[in-house]
């Protein structure tokens, strides 16, 4: 553990990190970089650069070759999955990886119900998360039935029930047209006047450039703000 | 040095051959012996073995289930007239253990060769060309479905769901949950995987030529006719311990 973490100082600290995938080349090397909750950063960079590799990393996902993920100030090697998701939401880059039940009701209370918190309390949050996300007439659809743009809310939802406090979201608008993705951009603004802090790992430059107050750029092993 | 893919196939073919049909510990352990030696020489990596130190509970669990449902000889151990482990029991359990080990790593030795060679050598056994191509597809497919679990397992975790916490009960229910996406991932891909099939023109003619053409060498020869000995070998001393 650093030093006790103050609001003001950064959510996510990345320390001398290098990481490669098994018999492959370094993917990753001597990543010095800070993610604070009061911003949107985006992630960008060219294909296989490792913005995805990056995102797996300072949730916890991955497991670093060298140097340290903090999260709140404490080593993320040091945290359990189950309770870094309690903090961090990741949207996967394909959503229906993280949707496991039948329906859109059942997806986003599975895990508070599962933890054996009250019905009538689970309810109340999905109904309030239903109605924040617009998702409302869904209720009872397969997530495997519904669009994409729905589909990335469902999984979006089922994350925001734990009330975390940062979100890293993994090419949020692959597949989304332009009224989807104004559709998110209104819901990002949303979270960041809920002081959710956010890394926004994408290709869409348009979406970046009205949404992100900060870019940073992976390439050739490095990680530089630009 | 390299062997062609059917002498590799024979090798998995008469090792897993043996640890269905033998029922003797002893004989089970010499072929678990043999085939980690041939694995070995193969050269393929252990690190499945790494990885499935995670399941020393899960086969514990087999030996101790047997030993419940099918209880045999002596009482080894019971707790409130309800008999855990006996000796029977044990045994049952060790020998379906010794099964899944000698299969598993009888099947790493195919590891070396690639899914065209495997496709090839089929088609060389008079393998219709669809069958050959199905059984290479899912050998090419089952690091991705292992990846898709993993993301799943990973994401149910981030919901917040703590594992280690969670009572042995919970624990196989979460597991049940993961399905859902693996599931639908297969089905996703198989779907997409026929049309680009169809789109390609799979199937359009009768008869396909092939750029790859297989040819067994002495060594090959050798080794399968070991092969087939060694089972042979097997099977008969079985047969004579009764």
């Amino acid at each position: 553990m650093k030093e006790a973490y103050r609001a003001n100082e950064a959510f996510i600290e990345i320390e001398d990190l290098a990481f490669s995938y098994k018999r492959s080349p370094v993917i990753l090397n001597n990543v010095n970089i800070s993610f604070y909750k009061s911003e949107i950063t985006a992630i960008i960079g060219p294909n296989g650069s490792g913005k995805t590799t990056l995102g797996k990393l300072m949730s916890g996902i991955l497991s670093s070759d060298q140097g340290s993920v903090f999260l709140e100030g404490t080593n993320i090697k040091g945290i359990t999955l189950g309770n870094i998701g309690k903090k961090v939401g990741y949207l996967f880059q394909q959503p229906e990886r993280q949707l496991f039940n039948p329906t859109v009701k059942e997806e986003i209370g599975f895990a508070h119900l599962f933890m054996g918190e009250p019905k009538d309390k689970v309810e109340k949050k999905v109904s309030k998360i239903i109605e924040e996300l617009s998702l409302q007439g869904l209720e009872n659809s397969s997530p495997y039935q519904i669009s994409r743009g729905e589909r990335q809310r469902v999984a979006l939802a089922a994350i925001l029930i734990n009330e975390p406090s940062f979100l890293i979201l993994d090419e949020p608008t692959t597949g989304l047209d332009m009224v989807r993705k104004e559709k998110l951009s209104e819901i990002l603004k949303r979270f960041q006047q809920q002081n959710i802090g956010m890394v926004i790992i994408s290709h869409d430059k348009s979406f970046i450039k009205s949404n992100a107050d900060r870019i940073v750029e992976v390439s050739g092993g490095e990680v530089n703000e630009v | 040095m390299k062997f062609d893919p059917r002498t590799k196939l024979i090798m998995v073919f008469s090792f897993s051959t043996l640890a269905v049909f033998v029922i003797d510990i002893y004989l089970l352990l010499v072929v678990l012996l043999i085939s980690i030696i041939v694995s070995n020489y193969f050269k393929e990596d252990w690190d499945f073995l790494k990885r499935a130190k995670k399941y020393i509970t899960l086969l514990m669990g087999i030996v101790l289930i047997q030993s419940i449902f099918s209880p045999a000889g002596e009482i080894l151990l019971s707790i409130n007239k309800i008999t855990i482990l006996t000796t029977g029991g044990l045994a049952k359990g060790i020998r379906v253990i010794l099964r899944m080990l000698i299969i598993i790593i009888s099947a790493t030795i195919m590891k070396g060769s690639s899914p065209r060679e495997i496709i090839q050598a089929l088609i060389q056994w008079k393998v219709p060309y669809e069958i050959a191509f199905m059984v290479s597809l899912s050998i090419r497919f089952i690091p991705i479905l292992g990846e898709e679990a993993k993301d799943a397992f990973t994401a149910i975790q981030l919901r917040g769901i703590e594992i280690d916490k969670l009572s042995l009960g919970k624990r196989f229910k979460i597991y049940s949950y993961m399905f859902m996406p693996v599931l639908s991932g297969v089905i996703h891909r198989a779907k997409e995987l026929s049309t680009s099939l169809e789109a390609r023109a799979f199937r359009a003619y009768p008869d396909r030529t092939s750029y790859i053409k297989l040819e067994l060498s002495k060594k090959d020869y050798l080794i399968m006719l070991a092969s087939l000995l060694f089972t042979v070998l097997i099977f008969g001393i079985y047969i004579i311990m009764g």
